[in-house]
């Protein structure tokens, strides 16, 4: 068969095709977002865990939502400023996929365990006191600022 | 022969001697054993046809059902009887012709300090006849009666919320205040209370009045299921203080898989300011719960858990009666306890059947059978 028959242009023109198709759902793929983010809750950020200020009391026996403190790395729904936010996750002992139960309502996302400084993606609701009714141990008591309901919650990156 | 005694004078003097010793012994060893007892009879007749107590129980079934018994425990009455449904949290309505509860399928857990907003509501007379389903699973939660009987209020996560019990009809919603469960209307209708938390504290017990929604602490840390004075000017609660001494290396806490220093939970009264607070029972080793006040205002019921959580998970806790006016009772051991309070008594407690947040009613109840 010569180089420049008709057969073989329509084959480079398929691999073409294909290589491009691949290439376009690689994108896509890599920017994908969760759905429960962006269906869940009515805001969305992308915030890291400044900290940890204080244990986490054991579950035998209560439920409880922990306030964190989060610094605002990007708001992708809803009207929230950037800076500081205060996020309670409720029995933050437990993998979020595990968390919720019939107190809580919808509770979910892949972070299994929560480090200081560790980046997490959030749906959230507020006020927190419309979505849970139970404990909250809140040691920013003294603080200004809205407490936001995690709904779900998924680690970024490592 | 010695010193002259014969034997004969030698075996009188001993069996005088002995005689003696019957004679005082039998002064003493009734008074201490008897005294107890005499006192103990006392409470039962006092108490025994001060009208009814209605608790949970878990039946031999593995349910819990809803029981009635005279407060000296006698004439228990099952009055729910239903083997595949579980019987929480009853409460007689101000008058005592009606109680409500909630019940839930069997195969679901109660959550012992939730228990409030599982469930259906169920409306019954106090002797369990017709009982009426209200709303749906989770609806009416913590439903407490009003003053008249005529209404209920709520405790939802968006607030309180008062029904008219003819109509269903909402006819008022206010903020909860940080108010998260166990929460009770006070008797004359002017204050809600229960654990909230306020000022960064949970299990705070707070009074909260109804109208203007003012709120004020009545017991800060580790406080809970409150209930009223017949007069609504006090409030019985538990309460677990901190820096409990632990005088036996923590032995016994262990021995119920507890952190040693978790300390022990007590039965403390106050009036609705949070002033004049005071210890009613303490027993290390038990933690004290569910405290209810009889409607004469001169009793009081309480729990006594060996393990904390009420005993749910087994079959409840035995509960104990005893005289508000023999307050404060400390019983057992309870070294570390008796250092703080110096005075104290031992009671009269009476021990009553092992059950689950009891609620007592003066009213006369038509309880077919009973044991």
């Amino acid at each position: 068969m010569a180089n420049n028959s008709p057969t073989r242009r329509i084959w480079v023109l398929i691999a073409i095709i294909w290589l491009g198709t691949f290439l376009s759902c690689e994108k896509r793929s890599t920017k994908q977002i969760d759905p429960e983010l962006a269906s869940s809750g009515s805001a969305e950020i992308t915030a890291q865990l400044v900290e940890i200020p204080g244990e986490f009391p054991a579950n035998d026996f209560y439920n409880y939502a922990y306030v964190f403190k989060y610094r605002v790395l990007e708001v992708h729904r809803g009207q929230l400023n950037g800076g500081e936010v205060f996020v309670a996750h409720y029995n933050p002992l437990k993998p979020r996929l595990a968390a919720g139960d019939e107190f809580s309502g919808k509770i979910g996302g892949n972070l299994e365990r929560f480090r200081s400084g560790q980046i997490h993606r959030m749906a959230l609701e507020e006020p927190l006191d419309t979505y849970w009714m139970g404990g909250i141990i809140d040691k920013y008591f003294s603080q200004h600022g809205v407490r936001y309901w995690a709904v779900w919650t998924n680690r970024v990156g490592k | 022969m010695q010193g002259g005694w014969s034997k004969d004078m030698v075996g009188l003097r001993i069996s005088v001697r002995f005689a003696l010793f019957l004679f005082v012994s039998s002064l003493i060893a009734p008074m201490k054993v008897s005294s107890l007892g005499v006192k103990d009879t006392q409470l039962v007749a006092e108490v025994r046809n001060k009208g009814w107590i209605a608790f949970s129980a878990r039946t031999e079934n593995g349910d819990w059902d809803l029981f009635l018994m005279r407060p000296d425990g006698s004439r228990l009455s099952n009055i729910s009887n239903t083997p595949k449904l579980n019987e929480m949290g009853g409460r007689f309505s101000p008058n005592g012709e009606k109680i409500l509860y909630r019940q839930m399928p069997m195969e679901k857990e109660f959550a012992h300090d939730q228990w409030g907003a599982q469930g259906q509501l169920v409306i019954a007379h106090s002797n369990g006849a017709n009982p009426v389903s209200m709303g749906a699973p989770g609806g009416y939660p913590w439903a407490s009666w009003g003053p008249d009987g005529k209404q209920i209020a709520c405790l939802a996560k968006q607030g309180i919320q008062i029904y008219d019990l003819a109509s269903k009809k909402l006819i008022r919603s206010m903020s909860r205040k940080g108010i998260y469960q166990q929460f009770f209307w006070s008797p004359d209708g002017k204050w809600f209370c229960g654990p909230a938390n306020y000022s960064g504290e949970r299990w705070t017990v707070v009074r909260l009045d109804a109208i203007t929604g003012e709120v004020n602490p009545v017991s800060n840390f580790q406080n809970c299921t409150p209930d009223w004075f017949p007069d609504s000017s006090q409030l019985i609660f538990s309460n677990r203080p901190a820096n409990q001494e632990i005088v036996d290396g923590g032995k016994m806490a262990a021995s119920v898989g507890e952190r040693p220093d978790a300390g022990w939970t007590q039965l403390w009264r106050a009036d609705g300011a949070g002033k004049k607070r005071t210890l009613v029972y303490g027993e290390d080793g038990r933690h004290i719960y569910c405290g209810a006040i009889s409607p004469d205002g001169n009793y009081v019921l309480f729990t006594r858990s060996p393990k904390d959580g009420v005993g749910l998970k087994n079959d409840g806790a035995p509960i104990g009666l005893m005289r508000l006016s023999d307050a404060p009772v400390i019983r057992g051991d309870s070294i570390a306890l008796r250092r703080l309070i110096s005075r104290s008594n031992e009671g009269p407690v009476l021990d009553l059947p092992a059950g689950w947040e009891p609620h007592w009613t003066s009213a006369q109840v038509e309880v077919p059978g009973g044991k």
